[in-house]
């Protein structure tokens, strides 16, 4: 490293420890001094490092004084000065870029059916969101193959499911996911799946409990109260509005009004006409036949019958409990009686079992 | 909060210094602005580095100083976007999503351009910006918030900003692709 002198104290110096002052050179301790000199004379102070031109500003080669390539106030090398004007990239950096970019092209290309997935599950989202639950039931099922222990798909899927009355759906994903397992169960989305799956099961539970009170006589009315709470715990399962209508139904043939019985099973049997609801209509038109002796009842109530019997056509179970049914309404047609199932097993067929 | 050395997040999160570092360099290059050194990751503070000549012209200016700030963030979406869906929404355990998603979140948490380039654009902005500069008015306030989140690196705010980059970017991509 080259010697040079302080202008202040003329002491040598090294040019690596020395500073330049409104053009002149200082070694370390004068610096200071001339610094607040010139403050105090109203000059520029701007105090910088000493740069040595005889050597590259760079790697220290020495150039010789006025030699290499000027570089703002800094002179440096040939090599140098190639380097700094264009630098390049490493080949180790060119490298590990091309590599990154293959592995992400792989990436993307081994991602593929979480892209589709995550397409089917924002498509799902987006739609239970807008309460289109039935709608959004495809794809979040499509979501729950690929990705079964995913939460949001889990409870995307429930909720869907458990909205539009679809319970199995919803008990699949939620038993698919983990066994059952939720980490985060203080999630906001998964307390509102919560609710909804218990409302669910009390209402299938009591539900069960109307339908073995409803096979005894006197319980129509605790049974159709029953099948009321259900409705109000969960009133998304399918049907539930013809399921109170029956239940009602029965209130009132057990209360004998038949008026009521006959406006209900109507509204049954127009909302889904099937054989169950036919049956029904059937059953409401022969009692009120009975009681007012009206030959159009009792045609209207062979009818539907008839109708009941040519849609359970193929179903042996339904048809055998038609044909019991049958035998009681003729009964009640030819009489003019009204008398409940397990009234005329007692009377006619000796039954042990009350069973409608 | 925690404390772990600034060496140490370095080097758990390399990758996005030295992304941080070639963006830099990328810029000067573009600009052809005199490169003296480069350093593309140290155990050291700063971990890496780009000492180059300061341009008079605003715009490389600003493309050298916010340029990193730029690549890393889109870097970050780009990577923690082919991620995302196996991590976060469908629980995968997939080995190369986690690590896309180290590698994207360790570029986004180098994102912010360094107080020292900051203070440059800020110096050069507002002269600039009372003549109607786009770029020098769109550095003001993007400056501000940059050196607040800057000193913010002491509360993880670096790390945060990977983290909302990383994950709400790619939210907003799938929701939107996901509406066609």
């Amino acid at each position: 490293m080259n010697q040079v002198t302080c202008s202040s104290c003329s002491r040598g110096v090294s040019s690596g420890e020395a500073y330049e002052l409104n053009a002149k050179t200082y070694c370390g301790p004068c610096v200071t001094a001339a610094a607040q000199q010139a403050k105090d004379a109203g000059q520029p102070v701007s105090v910088t490092r000493y740069v040595d031109k005889s050597i590259c500003a760079r790697c220290s080669t020495y150039i010789g004084e006025g030699g290499g390539i000027a570089v703002g106030t800094a002179r440096v090398c040939a090599p140098c000065s190639q380097l700094i004007q264009d630098w390049p990239y490493p080949q180790w950096l060119k490298l590990s870029l091309g590599a990154l970019l293959l592995l992400l092209v792989f990436g993307l290309y081994h991602g593929r059916g979480y892209f589709q997935a995550g397409k089917q599950l924002y498509r799902g989202e987006q739609l239970v969101e807008t309460g289109q639950y039935q709608k959004a039931l495809p794809y979040l099922k499509d979501v729950i193959t690929i990705a079964p222990n995913s939460d949001k798909a889990a409870l995307l899927t429930a909720k869907a499911g458990l909205l539009s009355g679809d319970v199995q759906a919803a008990s699949l994903a939620l038993e698919g996911h983990n066994k059952g397992y939720f980490e985060h169960t203080d999630k906001p989305e998964f307390q509102e799946v919560n609710r909804l799956w218990k409302g669910a099961n009390t209402a299938f539970e009591k539900l069960e409990k109307a339908s073995k009170l409803e096979e005894h006589d006197g319980n129509e009315v605790e049974a159709a109260r029953l099948v009321h709470e259900a409705a109000a715990a969960y009133p998304q399962l399918p049907h539930m509005d013809i399921v109170l209508d029956q239940y009602d139904g029965g209130v009132a043939f057990a209360q004998k009004d038949y008026d009521k019985f006959l406006a209900l099973s109507e509204k049954g049997w127009k909302s889904w006409p099937a054989s169950g609801t036919a049956a029904m209509f059937s059953s409401a038109l022969a009692c009120k036949y009975a009681v007012t002796g009206e030959p159009s009842f009792r045609q209207q109530s062979e009818d539907m019958l008839a109708k009941a019997k040519e849609m359970a056509a193929g179903n042996k179970e339904t048809l055998a409990n038609l044909a019991e049914f049958e035998e009681r309404n003729r009964y009640r047609l030819e009489t003019r009686q009204i008398i409940s199932k397990s009234a005329y097993d007692q009377k006619f067929r000796g039954a042990k079992s009350a069973a409608k | 909060m925690f404390f772990i050395p600034g060496q140490v997040i370095a080097l758990l999160t390399f990758p996005g210094v030295i992304v941080h570092e070639s963006a830099h360099l990328f810029f000067c290059k573009l600009f052809k602005l005199k490169v003296f050194n480069v350093c593309f990751f140290r155990f050291g503070n700063p971990a890496g580095f780009v000492i180059h000549e300061q341009s008079e012209n605003f715009t490389a200016q600003f493309f050298v100083s916010m340029g990193p700030f730029v690549i890393n963030t889109l870097l970050c979406v780009v990577f923690c976007t082919a991620a995302f869906l196996p991590v976060w929404e469908l629980n995968v355990n997939d080995p190369l999503a986690y690590f896309f998603y180290w590698l994207g979140l360790s570029i986004g948490m180098h994102s912010f351009p360094s107080t020292t380039d900051l203070s440059h654009l800020w110096k050069a902005a507002p002269a600039l910006a009372k003549k109607g500069n786009v770029l020098a008015i769109l550095s003001l306030p993007l400056s501000g918030v940059l050196v607040v989140l800057n000193y913010g690196r002491v509360v993880w705010a670096d790390l945060g900003y990977g983290i909302a980059v990383g994950v709400l970017g790619p939210i907003a991509i799938f929701r939107a692709f996901a509406r066609f």
